[in-house]
């Protein structure tokens, strides 16, 4: 564990990274009691510029709602998406790609076609589709990002199982007696659980951009104030105020950037195998 | 090869049938979007339509119609807008390649050039700065970009035309024509390939620094080849591989991605048309696009597969 | 002094126009050049018989004609018909065509196009046309240039039924005895108008050229039109800054841009154009529920509703506070002697007490039309709410708000309406029993059902003397203003955003839906 985080540390990015994370977490978990509005509430003049009221650092929008507050509100709803679209995700990718790797046989071939037909499919177009047929609302856009998503992950899983199957330590787990799920879940699963917590934090990422693009399209849920919807309704005025879409837009790329760094500094300090040379 | 080829076939049927089932699914239909836009219909009107429309039939004989006219490469009719899907499809699908066609192309020549740059000065501030800028555009949302760039490069400095295909109306022919598409061309493939080339940079840096530690190059460099030849030789040629399979998986996702391209740039391609047709539920329209772009994610895979195996055995024989 | 001068002189001082263009125009012999416009969203086709939406209409105003047109206070005028009488009761219309006008195809235009097109093709394909020509009784051609129509019973808005959107003039030796629908001649539309389809390129943009045959002399003055397709607001907007475009007509580019865009130098706005087409902006409410169906929940709704707000926020001045059903530049509004719904928070709760309201969740359907109408949606939601009701918005895309409104699926919703100049066009729809059915989101939705509206309305249609009508309409008004079927919002004033050199692009009560033919480019 200590050298995880010596070899995580080293990467300075990732650490970097870390701390906007772990930001963006905190602003998400308290941020609505700190709010000092309520997002959708019209509390002053529209079009205001920022810092140009006190208590408005971030001006108003087209409708006089604080920027800031929808920002905050807005943390919670995107790292929400985020978080519980990539965790379906690996729960659909990972028992497909455990199951494909650890059977392989016609087992692993009826699975990766089956991956493949989804992969297939561009995920974006997709994703519009399905949200669009089970209506938006925050449960059928991490239902629709999900479904897009799990395709790499299974392929990846699989990968990962192939290999270890072959290895010693299940072996001996096979000829101990110990029962199918078991040797899956408890002996081969953590050693591919590496590569898998890379991608997660990539897919979080990815499925943050995917929110805010459905919402730019005009298939966001229109309960919830988050980043990419805040986004798309202030790109008609991007001329006259751009702080409407600036401040919610740095929101995402930052907390996207940090996501791809942590990442990255999972991917050195989770990967041994190069003595920490990659700098 | 022949059985991927048959196995591809098998996919995108399979994938037309769910697709069939999946867009009936949403609320609405064809008839109920042109009503609503006449702002005023009765019984008959919507009757009419709905036969005209053949959603009169049974779910199972429209299924069976439907796969039976795909098989035999017709795609069907699209009643709302009066033409067959093929055409209208044929129609858009050049500029939708002519975009994702020059995207990929400069996403995969800058990402790779600033990656192996990046490499080769890995730990100065070149390689920091390079990093920091690839990330950046790859954790900026598309629209985004593409809104700045038109706002920057056509409203402000009128440098470039933001939207359409060519300029309507001009009447130009041959190089003229060629030059003014391509002029159009410049800020909607740019968009789409800065947002991918992050992407290729990284793994390009990532894959050629794995490389250079590896064995054959170590002996390569102890007997005294040129740097510059083994970067072009040895380095270069094996850090590629991961890229090529990486190039293959996201063509197929570029087409989907250019959707957002098309909107914000009034890029006539077939991304936009998929959207439209979605809004409209114009179905067979909608699964026109769909098969047309699986089709093609599929062939893609197929041609990267085919790369690969041609550049792989090279590589053996070069160490 | 010179004729031409005389002309110029005269015209101008006493306003004479012909078809719509300033007298002193055409004797300066401005001719020539390209307007540039913008249609959103692309029109599924351009045959106005059959294609009825908002797009096709624009463009289609060009190719084709109706008998009348209708100037800004809805007072008809010739078209292809050149004069109009009707008999004492009002039961039979006599209308006189205009000579020598051609097809673009070279056939003359005669009276027994006009009967194909109203009893036959049009019945078949218009569903509003039908419902206006409930009351004729026969259409026949007298000569090939005099048209006569027998209506069963006297009906008051007779005359304002002829628009060309309405009651467009379709081609009897094309369509005759073909199957309207799939008759191939679709793709390229045949009208009488100053403007003929010249190119179509799918997702880019329609050209329009002139009609060199066009039956007014002189007219019209420039040689194409190109109508873009440009399917995102931004980049309308862009478009127009940039000058790639030369006219927006209302509702294509968001109402924050259109004011900073008018003030361009070299830019100009209009809001004329839709005084005959009156829309008209309300909250569905689905009397069918509680707490819906209580007449003090909907009074309720009315007084939270902040409409200064919207008008001003929303729509950025574009847009006017409603008073109730009838648009005010339609016949027979009244807003002074019937109920007033200020907007009063308090009122508003108790009324919402005394419905016996318990704090359920209503769902509120916004019309997926744009920014505007989703910003509009977000005020309501916040007025609703501070009065205590609790929202939840649904969101969805054309066609599922298509559908939910035919299936009456839905508790609180946003639409908008035209209502086409008369009571009797576009608003008894809205309220009569008879017009209670699944299918369509433009009939009575809310499931009002009042019989002596109901009597009122039929009342109104048949009465022929105006002063009736007055009297009648001030008691629908009032009765309907009292119970409160719907939520009324605001009625629209759309912008139709042009660069200064081009002139007189609205030259009647429908704007740019009417034909191009008398617009000049400097």
């Amino acid at each position: 564990m200590k050298s995880f985080w010596l070899r995580f540390g080293r990467n300075k990015g990732a650490v970097a990274g870390l701390a906007v994370l772990m930001l963006v977490t905190l602003v998400a978990l308290v941020g609505p009691w700190l709010a000092p509005n309520d997002p959708w509430g019209m509390v002053q003049q529209p079009f205001l510029r920022p810092w140009t009221e006190p208590g408005f650092a971030m001006g108003t929008d087209t409708l006089g709602r604080d920027i800031l507050s929808g920002v905050i509100y807005g943390a919670r709803v995107s790292l929400l998406i985020g978080a519980v679209s990539t965790v379906a995700a690996l729960l659909i990718g990972v028992t497909i790609g455990a199951l494909a790797g650890y059977f392989g046989g016609w087992v692993d071939s009826g699975l990766m076609r089956f991956t493949e037909i989804f992969q297939a499919v561009p995920s974006f177009a997709l994703a519009i589709v399905l949200v669009a047929i089970f209506q938006p609302s925050v449960d059928s856009i991490v239902a629709a990002i999900a479904i897009v998503s799990w395709p790499p992950v299974a392929r990846l899983v699989r990968g990962e199982f192939l290999t270890l199957r072959q290895r010693d330590f299940v072996q001996a787990a096979l000829l101990a007696g110990e029962s199918t799920p078991r040797i899956i879940l408890t002996q081969i699963l953590p050693n591919a659980m590496s590569p898998i917590i890379v991608m997660a934090s990539l897919m979080v990422a990815t499925a943050i951009l995917l929110e805010s693009s459905l919402s730019f399209l005009g298939l966001g849920d229109p309960n919830q104030m988050s980043w990419g919807y805040m986004v798309g309704s202030a790109r008609t005025v991007l001329r006259q105020a751009w702080w409407m879409a600036l401040f919610p837009g740095l929101a995402i790329v930052l907390t996207v950037l940090a996501l791809n760094l942590v990442g990255e500094g999972l991917n050195d300090g989770l990967n041994t195998r190069l003595n920490g040379r990659t700098r | 090869m022949l059985t991927r080829v048959l196995q591809g076939l098998a996919a995108i049927l399979l994938i037309a049938a769910v697709n069939f089932v999946l867009v009936r699914a949403a609320p609405g239909d064809p008839v109920s979007v042109l009503a609503g836009e006449a702002g005023a219909s009765d019984a008959q009107f919507v009757a009419q339509l709905r036969t005209q429309f053949e959603l009169d039939r049974p779910i199972t004989t429209q299924l069976a119609n439907y796969l039976g006219r795909v098989a035999r490469f017709d795609l069907g009719y699209s009643y709302r807008q009066q033409q067959p899907v093929l055409k209208l499809i044929v129609e858009r699908l050049p500029a939708t390649l002519l975009l994702t066609g020059s995207a990929f192309a400069l996403s995969l020549l800058f990402g790779v050039t600033l990656g192996a740059l990046s490499a080769r000065r890995a730990g100065t501030w070149v390689d920091s700065g390079i990093t920091v800028v690839a990330l950046v555009f790859y954790a900026t949302p598309l629209y985004w970009l593409a809104l700045m760039a038109v706002l920057i490069f056509t409203v402000q400095l009128d440098w470039l035309p933001g939207f359409g295909f060519s300029t309507v109306g001009a009447g130009l022919r041959g190089w003229a024509l060629a030059a003014d598409i391509a002029r159009h061309l410049v800020l909607p493939a740019l968009t789409l390939a800065l947002f991918y080339m992050a992407v290729y940079a990284r793994m390009t840096r990532a894959a050629m620094l794995e490389v250079a530690q590896m064995d054959f190059v170590k002996t390569a460099r102890a007997k005294g080849v040129r740097p510059g030849r083994i970067l072009r030789a040895h380095v270069l040629r094996n850090a590629l591989l991961p890229v090529i399979t990486l190039a293959g998986i996201q063509a197929g996702g570029m087409i989907g991605g250019a959707v957002l391209t098309e909107t914000v740039f009034a890029w006539p391609g077939i991304g936009r048309l998929m959207f439209d047709a979605l809004l409209q539920r114009d179905y067979s329209l909608l699964l026109g696009t769909f098969l047309v772009t699986a089709a093609m994610a599929v062939l893609f895979n197929l041609l990267t597969d085919l790369v690969y195996t041609v550049v792989d055995p090279r590589i053996e024989l070069a160490s | 002094m010179k004729r031409r001068n005389l002309i110029q002189w005269g015209a101008s001082a006493t306003g004479l126009t012909l078809a719509g263009v300033p007298l002193h125009l055409l004797a300066a012999g401005k001719k020539g050049g390209v307007i540039n416009a913008v249609v959103q969203p692309e029109p599924p086709g351009l045959m106005l018989g059959i294609t009825q939406n908002g797009p096709t209409q624009m463009i289609a105003g060009n190719i084709y004609e109706g008998l009348l047109r209708y100037d800004e206070n809805i007072t008809p005028m010739p078209s292809l018909a050149t004069s109009w009488t009707s008999n004492k009761e009002g039961t039979v219309y006599t209308f006189k065509l205009k000579p020598g006008v051609l097809w673009h195809d070279g056939k003359p235009f005669t009276a027994d196009d006009v009967v194909f097109s109203a009893d036959v093709f049009l019945r078949k394909t218009h569903a509003r046309l039908r419902a206006n020509l409930a009351a004729v009784e026969s259409i026949k051609a007298l000569d090939p240039l005099t048209v006569e129509f027998r209506l069963k019973y006297p009906f008051g808005p007779f005359i304002g039924i002829f628009e060309v959107g309405s009651m467009p003039m379709l081609p009897k030796h094309i369509y005759d005895g073909t199957d309207f629908l799939t008759n191939p001649a679709n793709a390229t539309p045949i009208g009488t108008g100053p403007f003929k389809l010249k190119e179509w390129v799918k997702g880019s943009y329609i050209q329009l050229v002139a009609n060199d045959k066009y039956h007014v002399k002189d007219v019209p003055l420039v040689d194409s039109i190109y109508f873009h397709v440009i399917p995102d607001a931004a980049s309308r907007a862009a478009a127009f800054e940039s000058g790639k475009v030369d006219l927006v007509p209302g509702g294509a580019v968001e109402y924050f841009d259109v004011q900073r865009l008018a003030k361009l130098p070299g830019a100009a706005l209009t809001t004329k154009g839709w005084e005959f087409f009156a829309p008209h902006a309300w909250l569905w409410i689905n009397n069918r529920k509680a707490p819906m169906n209580q007449v003090k929940f909907r009074q309720a709704v009315m007084h939270a509703v902040d409409r200064e707000a919207i008008c001003k926020v929303a729509w950025q001045g574009f847009a006017k506070p409603a008073t109730g059903p009838f648009n005010s530049h339609i016949k027979f509004h009244n807003s002074a002697d019937v109920a007033k719904y200020p907007r009063n928070i308090d009122a508003a709760k108790k009324l919402l007490a005394e419905a016996g309201y318990k704090g359920e969740t209503l769902r509120m359907l916004p019309l997926p039309y744009g920014e505007t109408w989703a910003r509009t949606a977000e005020i309501v939601r916040q007025n609703l709410l501070q009065a205590g009701i609790k929202i939840e918005m649904t969101a969805t895309d054309v066609a599922g708000w298509n559908q939910k409104l035919n299936e009456w699926d839905y508790d609180l919703a946003f639409t908008y309406v035209y209502q086409y100049g008369d009571p009797a066009l576009g608003v008894a729809r809205n309220y009569t029993s008879a017009n209670i059915a699944k299918g369509s989101p433009f009939n009575n939705v809310e499931g009002y059902s009042n019989p002596k509206i109901d009597e009122l309305f039929d009342a109104g249609a048949k009465e022929a003397d105006p002063d009736k009508r007055k009297a009648i309409y001030l008691q629908t008004q009032k009765i309907l203003l009292d119970e409160v079927p719907v939520a009324w919002l605001f009625e629209i004033n759309f912008p139709t955003l042009y660069r200064a050199k081009l002139s007189n692009i609205v030259s009647s009560g429908i704007g740019l839906n009417d034909s191009l033919s008398g617009a000049s480019v400097a």
